[in-house]
């Protein structure tokens, strides 16, 4: 599988309608993410693409053309559920036997799967004594068995630790250097940001965005903030440089500080700022520039609708 | 049986194997097969009509309970863990994983009955060898009925506490007020319900027909009477068909319900 297309899935349950005619997109080599408030319909997809609840109205294309979620289809997948446990009764290393076999991988792959999630340790050990990171590591560990096409992963940051999540960068990154696909579900924005491809924001069942992060920071046009640090006299009386600012326009946002400024400026207006910085070259010693954050991004999408503002919406498209 | 369902069924045997209730279930059915079959030995010659009936009491009471605890979160349990759905998203069809678990449960039984009569042939000695290895299919029929008993009320239950509850009451209905509601009815309608609707009412309850069959095999048909049934045994070929309905009935259902669940939240 090089490419899975979902088109217009719809799903409601009694009274609510928990997709509305969603429509994305995967391809090899891909990392999409799905995020949205809670409800928003984000696990309902992820369950409509493994087939564990059927769509009121859904198309499913796989490279191209239409497809099923059948054996054949599942058998190119791994899958890590929210928050999973095991049978507390049997090892780390048993319940991994039981997912190789039935996947078809081999059995000896399950010693390397267990390392590779950092088990290896633990493998023998009953699950009831694993910690919730362990048990999500082990879920991991399930889902790649057999390098599958496509990884379905529902909320996978939940209960890791700083060593579990440098298991799932690992994951991450090594499925997109093997051309696999991965979709996933979390609300940790600022943890996954720079690990996904694209991002697929939901609300109430409707996608509201679905890009890659920088289009969809653009699309927000959400001011960035530059943070300027002053040398000699301009250290101690910044009001020449607030005075610039003033005339081009640009004070509305100020943050004085000790030795330096901070404005907040819109996107489109950031070269008229560097423009100001050039009159002041010898006293300006330091400028950082900062982009707002993705989960501003993402609370700004969803007031908005996932509208952004209309100038920038334009130049995006 | 594809290659996922043969997995799972090893995997269940596996579980079973490792949960503590099992074990120690088995022990307890072990310990008292034992402690019958020892103490019927001791009687000498009458070691035989004294084990068998014992036996079967001890079967009728506890193996239902065992197979229904067996069954009982075979489906909750996957949901309540988060599992079903990874279970499901591997490339087995509905159904199979519910018979693949059935199996597993049942292979668990099998081996847990198996334990219990074979430490009770141990003490019990050479002579009653055939006696106990008679004992096992139908031991095993019923336990079958109940796993099948235990799956549907997993499926049908969302949390796995509810199951227990529920085949707790099940089983207390089976083997203690079943027999009791029988006896109220025959008194409340001064005999005007004839004697064989009751008796084939006792035959419709897998534990009832359990006791009346081990009982006739062991002490003979003349039992019954002593029992108070007028009616002999049913057919072999009906006997068979209530067994082979309680165990594939409540399974096949669950396999069904299973199957065309849509929504598996």
């Amino acid at each position: 599988m090089k490419r899975i297309e979902l088109q217009d899935v719809s799903v409601r349950f009694g009274d609510l309608q928990a997709l509305d005619k969603v429509t994305t997109q995967l391809q090899s080599g891909e990392i999409l993410m799905l995020v949205g408030p809670n409800g928003a319909g984000k696990s309902t997809l992820l369950k409509v693409l493994l087939g564990l609840i059927e769509a009121d109205a859904c198309t499913l294309k796989v490279d191209g053309q239409p497809a099923r979620v059948d054996k054949k289809f599942k058998s190119h997948l791994g899958y890590l559920p929210e928050s999973v446990a095991f049978s507390e009764s049997l090892s780390g290393k048993q319940v991994m036997r039981f997912f190789a076999r039935a996947r078809g991988v081999a059995v000896s792959e399950v010693d390397a799967v267990l390392k590779r999630v950092g088990l290896a340790h633990a493998a023998k050990r009953a699950i009831r004594g694993y910690s919730r990171g362990m048990r999500q590591r082990l879920g991991l560990g399930i889902a790649i068995l057999g390098d599958p096409d496509l990884l379905v992963l529902d909320e996978p940051t939940g209960g890791l630790d700083q060593e579990g999540l440098s298991v799932l960068w690992d994951v991450l990154e090594n499925s997109r250097k093997r051309g696999r696909m991965v979709i996933l579900s979390s609300h940790d924005l600022t943890l996954l940001e720079k690990r996904v491809d694209r991002i697929c924001l939901l609300a109430e069942g409707r996608v509201l965005a679905d890009d890659t992060p920088d289009v969809l920071r653009r699309q927000a046009a959400l001011p960035v903030r530059v943070s300027f640090d002053f040398a000699g006299a301009m250290a101690d009386d910044t009001s020449p440089f607030t005075h610039a600012l003033s005339l081009a326009g640009l004070a509305a946002d100020l943050t004085p500080r000790v030795g330096g400024l901070g404005v907040n400026v819109p996107p489109d207006q950031l070269l008229k700022l560097l423009d100001v910085r050039g009159q002041f070259n010898g006293a300006v010693q330091g400028v950082r520039v900062q982009e707002p954050g993705l989960d501003a991004v993402y609370d700004h999408l969803l007031a908005t609708g996932g509208a952004g503002s209309p100038a920038a919406t334009a130049e995006v498209n | 049986m594809g290659a996922v369902a043969r997995a799972l069924v090893g995997h269940e045997l596996l579980e079973r194997a490792r949960d503590r209730w099992v074990l120690v279930v088995s022990l307890l059915f072990g310990l008292l097969a034992s402690g019958t079959s020892l103490y019927a030995a001791s009687a000498g010659g009458a070691a035989d009509a004294l084990t068998g009936p014992s036996l079967v009491t001890l079967v009728s009471l506890l193996v239902p309970l065992v197979g229904g605890v067996l069954g009982h979160d075979a489906i909750v349990g996957e949901r309540e863990r988060n599992t079903l759905g990874l279970l499901l998203s591997l490339p087995v069809a509905r159904a199979e994983v519910v018979f693949a678990k059935f199996t597993g449960r049942v292979l668990a039984l099998a081996i847990a009955i198996g334990i219990g009569l074979g430490a009770a042939a141990l003490v019990g000695g050479a002579g009653q060898f055939a006696m106990l290895s008679g004992l096992f299919v139908p031991t095993l029929l019923l336990g079958a009925a109940f796993v099948s008993l235990g799956i549907l009320i997993s499926t049908i239950t969302s949390r796995q506490v509810t199951a227990a509850s529920l085949i707790v009451a099940i089983w207390f209905l089976f083997v203690f007020f079943y027999d009791l509601g029988l006896l109220g009815l025959l008194i409340a309608t001064d005999g005007a319900v004839a004697q064989e609707a009751i008796a084939q009412l006792v035959y419709a309850n897998p534990a009832g027909l359990f006791r009346v069959e081990m009982m006739a095999a062991f002490a003979g048909p003349e039992v019954l009477e002593g029992l108070g049934m007028t009616v002999g045994l049913p057919a072999k070929w009906v006997s068979m068909s209530i067994w082979a309905a309680w165990i594939v009935v409540p399974v096949g259902l669950s396999a069904l319900l299973l199957t065309y669940s849509r929504r598996l939240r």
